[in-house]
This record gives C-alpha cells, sequence and structure tokens, in this order.
C-alpha cells in the first residue's frame, strides 16, 4: 500500500500517511502539511490522491491552500511546484468548466481556470506545462486556433514536447471535425495523424489512448482496416479501453452485414461489461435491441445513458432511442416526449437529423400539421433531397389545401428519385382532379417502376390508370387497365360474355339474384374480393359507354349479389331502367336503395327525377327538397334539380299566371346562383340562370351565357349538354335570328341526338315556320311525325303548316299555274289531316280542341274552293302564257332566218368586194408598171421621189384596208382614187336596203308588242277578275283571325327553353 | 359470317329514304330493290354487279312521306303506304294501281302481306289495331285490337290504348306479332283473330319485328331502347337481349340462312349480330345519318347464290352489302 511520508520539521522523523486512508477531512492532512512546512510536492501528491479517489472537495481544498499567499511567502524560492499546483488546480478548473451546462457558471470555472493559469506564468513564464494547460483551457473552450498557437509555444522550444504534440493532434482532430469542406478536413486530420505518429515514434511506450488518436484519425480518413488495426492495438495495450471497444464496435456495426452486426454486438458489451456507463455503448446496445423488438431493454438501457452522460449529442441519441421505442409501440404522446427531448438537446440539426424527423412524423400522425411540417422542412434544410420528407410535405401541403406547394414537392421528390413508384404514384393521384393528362403519364411511370422492383400493382393505381383512359375517351386501353386490376375472377366470363345470365330475368328482373345463387350451387365460385369491386363498377361504367349494356347489368347484379350495400350499383342498374323507359324497375331500385340507406344524397335526388318524368310534381318537390337537406345544401345536384322545378312550374300552368311565374323564376335563379356561389363552374347551373335571364327577356346576357357554357361544355365526354346549344338556339329565334337558331338546332340534333329528338325538330319547324319556309317547316315536322307517330300535336302543326304555305302561296301576286296547284294539293292533305285529327280526337284524348280544329278543316275546305278558281286562272294564266310564249317562239324563228338570210347576202357582197379589190390593185399595179417604165425612159435621176410617191401609194393602200376593216360603214369621198366611186355607191345601196328593213323590222315589232299587251291586258282582267269574283275581303280579314288562332295555338309546347338539365348523374361516384 | 360492303347509291331519293323491301323474282325478271321516301316517291331498283339500277321512273302519287313497303310473296304486287294513311296497291311490272287502301281514322305503319299472301296486314297507329285485307278482293277482313293492359304503367298519361306501329307474320302464317309505341309486342292467333299474350321487356316503341324464318317461335324486335331482343314467342320467354347500338334500334331483318340478324339505328350503323353467340360480330358505317331499313334479299329459285343486303337512310342513299 502506498503511502507518503511527511518530513517533520527539524527533525529526522516522517509522518507517514497512507494515502488509501487519507482522513475524511481534508483539515487534518492541511494542518500536518502546513505545520511540517512540508514540501509543496507532496501536497500535489496528496491532492491527486483525492482526486483519484472521487474526493474533489478534499482535492480543491488542498491546491486552494497549497496556491494560497501564504505559500508564496513561504516557498517563494520554490519556482517549479508552485506552478504545478496552480497548474493542477487551473486544469481542475477547466474540467469543471468542461462539463457544466450552465453557461454562467462554465464561464465561471473557466475565468477561475484563467486566474490560475496566469498567476502560474507570473511564476514563470516559460515553463512549458503552463502553456499547454492554457491550450487545453481553450480546447475545452473550443477555440481550437488560440488553443494551436498556445500549444505551439513550447513545441517552439522543444518539438518533441508530447503533450504539446497530443495537444495539436486534438487541435487538428477537432479543427477536422469543425470544417466543412471536405478537402480541408481531409488535410486536418493527416495533420492530427502524423502528430500522434510523432508521439509514437518520440515515445513508443505512450499509452493506448495515444494510438486510440490515431485509430479516430484514420477511421475518419476511411482507411478503416488501418484504424481497426490501431484501435486493437490500443485493447492490447490497455485491454479495457472502453473507447476502443465502442469504435470496433461502431465499425463492425456499420458493416451493416449479420456476422458484422454480431462481432460489434459483441465489441459493445464488452464495454458495457467493463464500464456499465459508457453512454455511446449503452446507445448502440439500446439501438440494437430496438431493432431487435426488446423495448423493454431499450428503455432500460437508455434510461441508463441518460443518467450518466452529460454530452449533449449522447444524450440526443439516447433520448430518440428511448422516442423511437415508444413511437414503434404507438404510443405518440411518449414519443413525441422524447423527440422533443431529443431535438432540444440537438445544438447543431446536421449532427442528428433523425429525432427532426421522428418528430415530425409523430406530429404528422397527431394531427399537427404545421409544428410536422416545419419540422420535416427542418430535414429537408439539411437532406434536401430526402426523399421521405418531399413526400410526408407534400402530403401535408395538400391536406393544408396548398395544391400547388404539393404538387411542387412531390415533383421534387419524382425528380429527386426517378425510381421512387411510390412518389410517382402519390404525384399521379394528386393530379388526378386537375391535370388528367400529366396524372396518366405519372402513373404509368409509377406503374413501370412498380413492375420493374417485381412488386405487386396497387390496384387502385392500374384503377386509376384505367379511368383517366376511360375519361379521355381511350376505351380500349381503359379496358385493358381495368383487366389488368381485376385479373381472374368470374367477372373474366361475363365480360367475354361465355357467362350469360337466364335471359328471361335479365331484363326487367335486375333485382332477381337467384341466377348467382344458382352459379353458387353448381359451385362456381362466386367471389368478388371488396377491393376490387371499385374497379368491376368502373369496368362496367366502361361497359355502359360503349353500348355494352347487357354485360354491363349483369357486373352491376354481381357487384350488388356481393355487396348489398354498394348503393352506386343499384343506382346504375335504376339508371339504365331509366333510360330503357323501364319506370317501375326503376322506382324498385332505387326503393332498394333507400333500405340501405334512407339518406342517400344520389338516391333521392334520382327519385326525385324520376317522380318529375312521372308527372308527380309534388312527390318530386318534396324529393329533391329531402335530397338538398342531407347534403346540407352542399350537393349542388339537388339544388339544380329545386331550380328546374320552379323553372318547369314557371310555365307549366296553361293559363299564365305572370304573378305565379314571376315567384318561380325568382326562386329558380336564387337557387342556380346558390350552386353557382359553392362552385362556380358549375355548367348547369349557369345554363339554368341564362335560361332565367332569358326567360325575363335578357337575351344578349342570356345569350353570353350561354355561349360560355357551350364552349365549356365541349371537350369532355362525360359532359353533354345540348341544352345549351338548344336554349341558344332559342334565343337567337327569339331575336329573330331565323338562320343562325336553325343551324344551331341542326348542330345540336346532329352532334347530341343522331337527329332523333323531335322536340328540337319541332323548334327547328317552328323557326322555319316564323322564317316563312313552309316547304321546310313542313318537311322537319314530317320528319318529326315519323319519329314520334303518336304525337298527334305533329300531325296538327303539320296541318298548319301546309294551311299557311297554302294561304300564303294564293296572297302572292305572281304564281305560276304549277305553284297553286302544289297549293291545292296541299291544302287536300291538310283538311285530311284536319278531318283524320277530329275523328281520333272522337275517341281518343290527345288535348284538341275538337271545335278548332273543325275550324281549320272549314277553313282549309273553303281555301280549297277559292283555290279552285285561283287554280282556273292559273291554268288560264298558263296557258296564255304559253301561247304568248308561242307567238314569241315563232317570231324568234322568223327573226333568225332573217338573220340567216342577211349574213348570207353580206358574205356575198363581201365577195363581190373582195373581187373589186383585187382587180384594183391588179390596175394600180400596172398603172405602176407603166410609170415605172416611164421613169426608166425618164432617167433614174430623182430616186428620193421615187420613194415617196411608193410609199404615199402604200399609204393609201394601208388607209383602204384599215377602213374596211372597220366594217360595212359609210365610206368617206375625199378619196383621190376614182375607183372607189363606184363602190361607194353600192355601200349606199346598201345602207338604204337595210334601213328599210330595219323598219320593216320595227313594225314587226310594234306588231308582237301590241300583241303582247293583248296578253297582258287579258291577264290583268283575269286579275281583277279574280280578286272580283273571290269575297277577298272577307277571306283576308277571317285568314288573319285565323292566323293569329294559329300563331297561338300552334305548337303548344313551343317556346319552352329545354330545362331538363339532363344531368343523368350516373351514379356519379366512378371512382373513388 | 360477314358483311362485304358494295357499292352505295347515293342520292338514290330527294330526300330521306324511310323503307325498303325486296320484291321478290318472278317468271320474267329478277328480285327488285323496292324503296320509299320522304320526297314522296316509290321507286324500284334492279342490281347489277353490286350497283342499283332504277327499274323504271319514280312512282308519284304518295303525300307526305312514304313510311313503309311491303312486296307480295308473288312478287306480282307490292304496297307502299305514306303518312296521310293510304295504301296503295300496284302491279310491280305496270306500276297500276291495283287498289288504294284506308281505314279512318286509323293510319297506317308497318305493314307486311302473309307467307303464302292472302292477307295483308297493316299497323294501324293509333287505332290500337291491326287492320288485316284480304288480297284478293280487297276488302277489310279483321280488325285485331291491341288490348289494353290491367294495370295502367307509371309514366302511361293519358291511359291511352297502345299505338301499334310494327307487325310481323309468322313463317307458318299463324301468328301475327304487333309492335307498339310504348314497348308491349302483343301475339295474335290469326285464324281465330283471338289475342294470345304480352311479351315483356321492351318499354319504348317497337318500330319493326321479324320472325326467324326458320325457328317458327323465335321472334326479333327492334326498340327505341337501343336493344334487340330475342324471344320465344309462344313460351313468352325473352331468350336474350342484345345490347350495341347507340341509339334507337330501327329496323331487324333475319338472314335467309337463320343463323344471323341485321339491325340498322339511328345511330347510322347497320350491325351483323351472330345468334349463336349473341353478340354483335360487325358494325357497317356507310351511312351519315340514320338508317331506317334493312332487307335481305330473299333466296331465289335460279342464280342468286350470294345473299344480298339492302339498307335505307336519311343520307337519301341505299347500300348493298354482301352476307357470307
Amino acid at each position: 500500500m502506498a503511502s507518503v511520508y511527511i518530513p517533520v520539521q527539524n527533525s529526522e522523523e516522517e509522518v507517514r500517511v497512507s494515502l488509501d486512508q487519507l482522513p475524511r477531512d481534508a483539515n487534518d492532512i492541511l494542518d500536518i502539511l502546513k505545520a511540517e512546512q512540508a514540501p509543496l510536492d507532496l501536497w500535489l501528491i496528496i491532492a491527486r490522491e483525492y482526486f483519484k479517489q472521487g474526493k474533489h472537495e478534499q482535492f480543491r481544498q488542498i491546491l486552494e491552500e497549497g496556491s494560497g499567499p501564504e505559500i508564496d511567502e513561504y516557498y517563494g524560492d520554490v519556482k517549479y511546484e508552485r506552478i504545478a499546483i496552480l497548474n493542477a488546480l487551473a486544469a481542475y478548473y477547466t474540467y469543471l468548466g468542461k462539463i457544466e451546462t450552465k453557461q454562467s457558471k462554465k464561464d465561471e470555472h473557466f475565468a477561475n481556470a484563467t486566474h490560475c493559469y496566469n498567476r502560474a506564468t507570473r511564476i514563470d513564464r516559460l515553463e512549458p506545462s503552463t502553456w499547454i494547460g492554457k491550450g487545453q483551457l481553450h480546447v475545452a473552450k473550443g477555440d481550437f486556433s488560440q488553443a494551436q498557437s498556445l500549444f505551439k509555444i513550447p513545441l517552439d522550444e522543444n518539438s518533441n514536447n508530447i503533450p504539446s504534440l497530443l495537444g495539436q493532434g486534438c487541435v487538428e482532430f477537432n479543427l477536422g471535425e469543425n470544417e466543412i469542406n471536405r478537402d480541408k478536413k481531409h488535410q486536418h486530420y493527416i495533420t492530427s495523424l502524423n502528430h500522434y505518429k510523432k508521439v509514437l515514434q518520440i515515445y513508443p511506450a505512450c499509452p493506448g489512448s495515444v494510438r486510440l488518436g490515431i485509430g479516430l484519425c484514420l477511421y475518419r480518413l476511411g482507411r478503416f482496416e488501418k484504424a481497426r488495426y490501431a484501435f486493437k492495438r490500443v485493447l492490447q495495450l490497455d485491454p479495457e479501453n472502453i473507447e476502443a471497444f465502442v469504435a470496433l464496435g461502431i465499425m463492425d456495426l456499420q458493416t451493416s452485414d449479420a456476422d458484422g452486426i454480431r462481432k460489434g454486438m459483441e465489441y459493445m458489451e464488452n464495454a458495457f461489461e467493463i464500464y456499465p456507463y459508457c453512454t455511446m455503448a449503452l446507445n448502440y446496445l439500446a439501438n440494437h435491441f430496438f431493432f431487435t423488438g426488446q423495448h423493454f431493454l431499450v428503455e432500460q438501457l437508455t434510461e441508463t445513458a441518460l443518467a450518466m452522460g452529460n454530452h449533449s449529442l449522447v444524450k440526443s441519441h439516447s433520448y430518440y432511442n428511448l422516442a423511437r421505442s415508444y413511437h414503434s409501440k404507438g404510443d405518440f404522446d411518449k414519443a413525441g416526449r422524447y423527440y422533443m427531448a431529443s431535438v432540444n438537446e440537438i445544438s447543431k440539426p446536421q449532427e442528428f437529423i433523425l429525432p427532426y424527423y421522428g418528430l415530425a412524423q409523430v406530429q404528422l400522425k397527431l394531427g399537427d400539421l404545421r409544428r410536422s411540417l416545419s419540422n420535416f422542412e427542418k430535414v429537408l434544410e439539411f437532406y434536401p433531397e430526402n426523399s421521405d420528407s418531399l413526400k410526408a410535405v407534400g402530403h401535408i401541403y395538400e391536406q393544408l389545401g396548398n395544391t400547388a406547394k404539393s404538387l411542387e414537392t412531390i415533383r421534387k421528390a419524382t425528380k429527386n428519385n426517378t425510381k421512387d413508384a411510390q412518389a410517382f404514384l402519390e404525384l399521379g393521384d394528386m393530379l388526378l382532379n386537375t391535370d388528367a393528362g400529366s396524372a396518366l403519364d405519372t402513373l404509368k411511370t409509377a406503374s413501370n417502376l412498380f413492375k420493374k422492383a417485381g412488386e405487386v400493382l396497387p390496384i387502385e393505381l392500374v384503377n386509376n390508370i384505367g379511368v383517366l383512359h376511360f375519361e379521355r375517351g381511350e376505351f380500349e386501353m381503359a379496358a385493358k387497365a381495368f383487366k389488368e386490376a381485376l385479373g381472374e375472377g368470374i367477372w373474366i366470363s361475363i365480360i367475354e360474355g361465355s357467362l350469360r345470365m337466364d335471359s328471361n330475368t335479365s331484363i326487367s328482373h335486375y333485382r332477381d339474384m337467384k341466377p348467382f345463387r344458382q352459379l353458387e350451387e353448381v359451385g362456381d365460385s362466386v367471389e368478388l374480393p371488396w377491393q376490387k369491386v371499385t374497379t368491376l363498377f368502373n369496368y362496367a361504367r366502361l361497359l355502359e359507354q360503349l353500348h355494352d349494356t347487357e354485360k354491363a347489368t349483369v357486373l352491376y347484379r354481381l357487384i350488388m349479389f356481393k355487396y348489398p350495400n354498394y348503393t352506386n350499383a343499384h343506382l346504375r342498374l335504376a339508371a339504365i331502367a331509366k333510360s330503357r323507359n323501364n319506370i317501375k324497375l326503376s322506382f324498385d331500385l332505387i326503393a332498394d336503395c333507400l333500405k340501405v340507406n334512407d339518406k342517400c344524397p344520389d338516391a333521392l335526388s334520382m327519385l326525385g327525377n324520376l317522380e318529375l318524368k312521372n308527372d308527380d310534381w309534388i312527390k318530386a318537390k318534396e324529393t329533391l327538397r329531402a335530397a338538398r337537406d342531407v347534403t346540407e345544401g352542399k350537393d349542388s345536384y339537388a339544388t339544380l334539380s329545386l331550380g328546374n322545378w320552379n323553372c318547369f312550374a314557371a310555365f307549366r300552368s296553361e293559363r299564365r299566371d305572370s304573378k305565379l311565374e314571376a315567384t318561380h323564376l325568382e326562386k329558380a335563379k336564387e337557387l342556380f346562383t346558390k350552386v353557382l356561389v359553392l362552385r362556380s363552374g358549375n355548367l348547369y347551373a349557369a345554363n339554368g340562370a341564362g335560361v332565367v335571364l332569358a326567360e325575363k327577356g335578357l337575351y344578349d346576357v342570356s345569350k353570353d351565357i350561354f355561349t360560355q357554357v357551350q364552349e365549356a361544355a365541349s371537350g369532355n365526354i362525360f359532359v353533354q349538354m345540348p341544352d345549351v346549344w338548344i336554349n341558344l338556339a332559342n334565343v337567337y329565334f327569339s331575336q329573330g335570328q331565323f338562320t343562325l337558331a336553325v343551324k344551331m338546332y341542326q348542330n345540336c340534333l346532329r352532334r347530341f341526338y343522331y337527329n332523333t329528338d323531335t322536340q328540337v325538330l319541332l323548334y327547328l319547324a317552328r323557326t322555319y315556320y316564323e322564317a316563312e319556309q313552309w316547304q321546310d317547316c313542313k318537311k322537319t315536322l314530317l320528319r318529326a311525325i315519323h319519329l314520334a307517330p303518336s304525337n298527334y300535336t305533329l300531325r296538327f302543326d303539320a296541318g298548319v303548316a301546309m294551311q299557311k304555305f297554302s294561304a300564303s302561296t294564293l296572297q302572292k301576286s305572281k304564281r305560276t299555274a304549277q305553284e297553286v296547284r302544289a297549293t291545292v294539293a296541299e291544302l287536300k292533305n291538310a283538311v285530311r289531316i284536319f278531318s283524320h285529327l277530329s275523328a281520333v280526337t272522337g275517341y281518343q284524348s290527345y288535348g284538341f280542341d275538337e271545335k278548332k280544329i273543325n275550324t281549320h278543316v272549314g277553313y282549309c275546305k273553303h281555301l280549297l274552293d277559292a283555290s279552285k278558281a285561283h287554280c282556273e286562272a292559273a291554268e288560264r294564266e298558263e296557258h296564255q302564257n304559253r301561247q304568248k310564249q308561242e307567238v314569241q317562239r315563232q317570231i324568234t324563228l322568223a327573226e333568225e332566218a332573217r338573220r340567216k338570210a342577211e349574213e348570207q347576202r353580206k358574205f356575198q357582197l363581201e365577195r363581190r368586194k373582195q373581187e373589186d379589190e383585187r382587180k384594183q390593185v391588179m390596175q394600180q399595179d400596172q398603172h405602176f408598171q407603166r410609170i415605172k417604165e416611164q421613169w426608166k425612159s425618164n432617167n433614174a435621176s430623182g430616186s428620193k421621189r421615187k420613194d415617196r410617191l411608193l410609199a404615199e401609194d402604200e399609204d393609201g393602200g394601208y388607209g383602204e384596208r384599215k377602213k374596211r376593216k372597220g366594217g360595212g360603214k359609210r365610206k368617206r369621198k375625199d378619196k383621190k382614187n376614182k375607183a372607189y366611186s363606184e363602190l361607194e355607191e353600192d355601200a349606199y345601196d346598201d345602207h338604204d336596203v337595210e334601213n328599210d328593213r330595219n323598219i320593216l323590222h320595227n313594225l314587226d315589232d310594234e306588231g308582237a308588242a301590241a300583241d303582247a299587251q293583248d296578253h297582258l291586258l287579258a291577264a290583268g282582267l283575269e286579275d281583277s277578275d279574280v280578286e272580283d269574283t273571290a269575297p277577298t275581303s272577307l277571306v283576308n280579314r277571317r285568314r288573319q283571325a285565323w292566323s293569329e288562332s294559329d300563331d297561338d295555338d300552334h305548337n303548344p309546347s313551343r317556346k319552352e327553353y329545354d330545362r331538363e338539365n339532363s344531368t343523368e348523374r350516373p351514379g356519379s361516384g366512378d371512382e373513388e | 359470317m360477314k358483311l362485304t360492303g358494295l357499292k352505295s347509291t347515293e342520292n338514290a331519293h330527294d330526300d330521306s329514304i324511310w323503307a325498303v323491301t325486296w320484291i321478290p323474282e318472278t317468271e320474267n325478271r329478277p328480285a327488285l330493290l323496292l324503296t320509299g321516301s320522304l320526297d314522296e316517291t316509290v321507286r324500284l331498283w334492279k342490281p347489277e354487279g353490286g350497283d342499283l339500277i332504277p327499274a323504271n321512273d319514280p312512282i308519284t302519287g304518295h303525300c307526305l312521306g312514304v313510311v313503309s313497303v311491303a312486296a307480295h310473296p308473288s312478287g306480282a304486287i307490292a304496297a307502299s303506304a305514306s303518312l296521310d294513311s293510304f295504301v296503295r296497291v300496284f302491279d310491280v311490272d305496270s306500276n297500276a294501281t291495283v287498289a288504294t287502301l284506308e281505314a279512318p281514322p286509323s293510319e297506317v305503319w308497318g305493314m307486311q302481306f302473309h307467307p303464302k299472301g292472302t292477307i295483308l296486314a297493316v299497323a294501324g297507329g293509333g287505332s290500337g289495331s291491326i287492320k288485316l285485307w284480304d288480297t284478293s278482293t280487297w276488302q277489310l277482313i279483321d280488325t285485331l285490337t291491341v288490348p289494353r293492359p290491367e294495370v295502367p304503367r307509371p309514366g302511361d298519361k293519358n291511359g291511352s290504348g297502345k299505338f301499334v306501329l310494327s307487325v310481323a307474320w309468322s313463317p307458318d302464317g299463324r301468328r301475327l306479332a304487333c309492335g307498339a309505341m310504348d314497348g308491349t309486342i302483343a301475339i295474335f292467333d290469326v285464324a281465330y283473330a283471338k289475342f294470345l299474350h304480352h311479351l315483356e321487356g321492351h318499354f319504348m316503341p317497337v318500330r319493326s319485328l321479324m320472325y326467324s324464318p326458320f325457328e317458327p317461335r323465335v321472334l326479333f324486335s327492334a326498340c327505341d331502347d337501343t336493344n334487340v331482343h330475342m324471344y320465344d314467342a309462344e313460351g313468352k320467354t325473352l331468350l336474350g337481349s342484345m345490347s350495341g347500338h347507340e341509339n334507337f334500334v330501327l329496323s331487324v331483318d333475319a338472314s335467309p340462312d337463320g343463323a344471323a340478324i341485321v339491325t340498322c339505328s339511328s345511330d347510322r350503323t347497320v350491325r351483323l349480330w351472330d345468334l349463336k353467340m349473341r353478340a354483335s360480330v360487325q358494325t357497317m358505317k356507310t351511312h351519315t345519318d340514320q338508317v331506317w331499313g334493312v332487307a335481305f334479299r330473299p333466296l331465289g329459285g335460279t342464280a342468286l347464290r350470294t345473299v344480298l343486303l339492302a339498307s335505307v337512310s336519311d343520307d337519301k342513299s341505299i347500300s348493298l352489302y354482301d352476307y357470307s
């Protein structure tokens, strides 16, 4: 047992102090030391011993006393020991400051340390250990550059100063830890490594911890094998070195293979056994047990670690482990609290980000979206590409209603990791409602990624791809997707048509489940997994769209059989039944649906719709109100239907009550506006509002509305709004723009109704009627009759159109016999139609006033009588015209003959002329020859003159020819050449003859004109005759009267704006 | 089985063509096609190498549109009817009027001659009855009235009787089927002039009916509800319902071999249905507007190996197809 001997002053004796039996009270020892004026090194030894035994207070007391002013006095010449004591005290304060968490106390300790070192320096400036101590103080303060310069001072004295080298190594290592720049970081570690290596060279027997430093540097430099070697060497030298165990453990754990983890855990366990309070080891053990699911151990270990550790980062790790354990157990409250504690320990989030992530997760789970968001964003601040956080943030933004941000975030996630199928799936889902095109592409990418990864495709994903194709009208692709999502099952045989329902029950007994039961009895499996119902429903919708209604109904019935609560199937079947006019079945199906859920708004809306179709007005209103109430007015459809109801009601009564009409319209407007406030993009509400405005006569405004709705409605296969076309056409009609109205009606018919809607045909006919295009009107009505044979109103209208046509033809001042004959035929038809109607009305009620029809019959018959006279007149006129034409024809013939004769004569004349000319030319030629001969004889001197003469001659020739070309006009007498005179006279003669003939011709004309006048006169007389014979005035008056009545009763339903909003809402929910 | 489109005759009429039938061949001439149109004419056509050649001048005399035509099995006479409710019976070769029939206030819609040619059955529209005309005397011999259903259907507002649109004789001539506006199909025993029963399933106008040429009990119906039904007309059972058309099914005819039917629709298509598969096997889109009628050329004794099919449409054209 070690002891120290304190020499007794002025004697040879010594007091033996056993170091393991130091008195509890340091004063006892101090008294001895002071009394005996013991050498200062003994003070230090004893103090150190106290420290070793953990008796820090005594340690401090001795050193305080040992550095007090008295000591300076007594031991003034003992330099080194005084410095050593001061340095020891300073080192102690440094240590206190280092472990202290409170900043004020920390500063106090450091101040004390500084004070001590300064005193030591004052004793001897050159003492290296003081500088080293100061350096360590600065290391403790985290002021590494200052520390570096302080360590350097002793090194300048002696480059082999081991403590300085160690200090420098430490400083460089820490600088490396703090450095952000990779290269510089590397440089620091290398420098640090070199310092430690130097220490080893100088002092090969140094303690193992130097090699620990080497190991850490190597580890940081990524030279793991060498690091491992260094740590192992540490353990050889110091088999209980915990840091080495932990370091080796970490390295093994990081290999992540089973073997490594097992070895790593062994190291950690060693460390734990040697020193059960090593927080690092505890944390790693806890971490391990977290993954093995031994949560009890996790809690124990981390709690110990927390109790022991003071290092905040390690504490944070411990809290994190604890939190994670609770998190995985589902105790979110506790988990949240511990994550929070963990986060609170962290000063620099980049050192340990995981608790932030965990905290964010827990907060998300607990619904604290804002805080969760900020924590995820903290994670993203340091790991901007972390796709899990990005997805989470995207999700939160979506929940917070910030779609744009949400999209942006998820999109980033897909960009960062182009292989993250989940992210693509989420992005696709998010895009579904906003950008169908991109949604489809994204979902397809997700699907490919899932396939590549060999994972099972989520059925929703494939379903949504199908729906998107469906919406784009790509039915084949949609069918492919749905089939892929559905896989094998009984539905395949239905879709392929190999399984047919017992046909006799398939139509009228949609509610009969017997066929499926029979299948089950036979032993066929009739299975339908719940997660496939939506897709199957969608597939049935697709079949409906493809008009394969039969198969669709079987699929719906299968859904109904397996899941009687899946009301959408009922609703679709009801809709199919309704479209096939099987009202009773439709009612029954809706009733089934309401049995499942008597507050199902879709079922109620549809019921209301059916009741309207059944003319059950009051009931319908109540049902629609109920539908609106169960959705608290949120469901636009019910509100819209009520609006429509009011619109209908406004014009329903035969006798128009303007007050009632206004009330209903006002109410309708209010309801439409309500819907528009809720959903500004609701086309049907806009259309309804347009109708109300149009009814009030605000055509221009309503036209604008209709045009916009029409534009908006085009381009989506699920939005079919023929109504708005009709309404637009009706407005054109009301404004008298008949051509435009006709075009619009025709387009509407063609585009939406395959030309089969008789109501629109009726609108079209009415437009023709107003535009007085009687034949078009009649043809249109005939088409309508052909399509709706039992609609006798159409026949009546056709009769009126024919009557009107006849009347207007007869009123025309000019018409041909053909026209009049057509009129007569038309009148006969009209009479037939009216008589027929009159007879039919006799035994069946079609809502006609028999008297009125009889009036029409009477009038038509009257017109018919009148038209006989017209007809005769027209025929006579035609006869006369024919005669006239005959005369005219003969005249023309005669004239033609005359013209031909003249031409002949002219031709001969011409020929004669030409012959004369030829003679003349010959004469001139002879004359010229003669002159030439004369010239020849007269000497050839005047060549110029000769030229001129020639030219003159030629001039004359040309001039003449020109005139001849001009035609047989009178020739002037200024010709020099006598030879012309003869010709001219001829010409005169010619002309005279011509004149005579002209006169003759004129006379003929006059004769003809007189003739014609006779005809005209005759015709005129006939005209007046007609006027006289027919009781014109009376007829006209009556005609007018009838016309008016026509306008009233013709097309009783004509000016109805089509209000059926036709939102045949197909059970509406086809994607879920 | 398939249809091969031959030539289409554009502007065969001046306006919509509403009715079509084949007049069987006689000793003197091959089978002719008879069409009736909104342009108030009836025209005869001779098929030659996939082309149609007018057999004579357009036959005028009808007022308002021609809604139906029918051919006597002998091929000698034919009947045409228009919206003015007159039926004109005429000699095919001479175009001489044989008789003009009317039974006011009954209108005229579908018509068909008895397979033996003894009776002409005429659907009487709003009169709720079928008028039977003796083809030798041209006297009205009977009126078969479709009874009202005992329980009025919902939506049946004024409770009016049946509005009869279409008629079809069974191949043995003993039964007469008649289709009405409200979708009911009534079966009559002709010999006893007795109503037998209704066939259920349609709730919209049944515009055309046709018995299978080989199975005397099987009846096909074309309805506005876009479906074609196949009934056992004796057993009152619905054998099958075939969907596929997008709009009204306007007319149906059975192929002479009994294996297929052809329908036409407002959706501008002509569809071929395989009866074994009970599925549409082909869709022809030669027309650009509603197709009002389809008719198979009856198998003649001589030289008529190919089965011709004709369809007529609102687009004024006639299309011919080869059925094989």
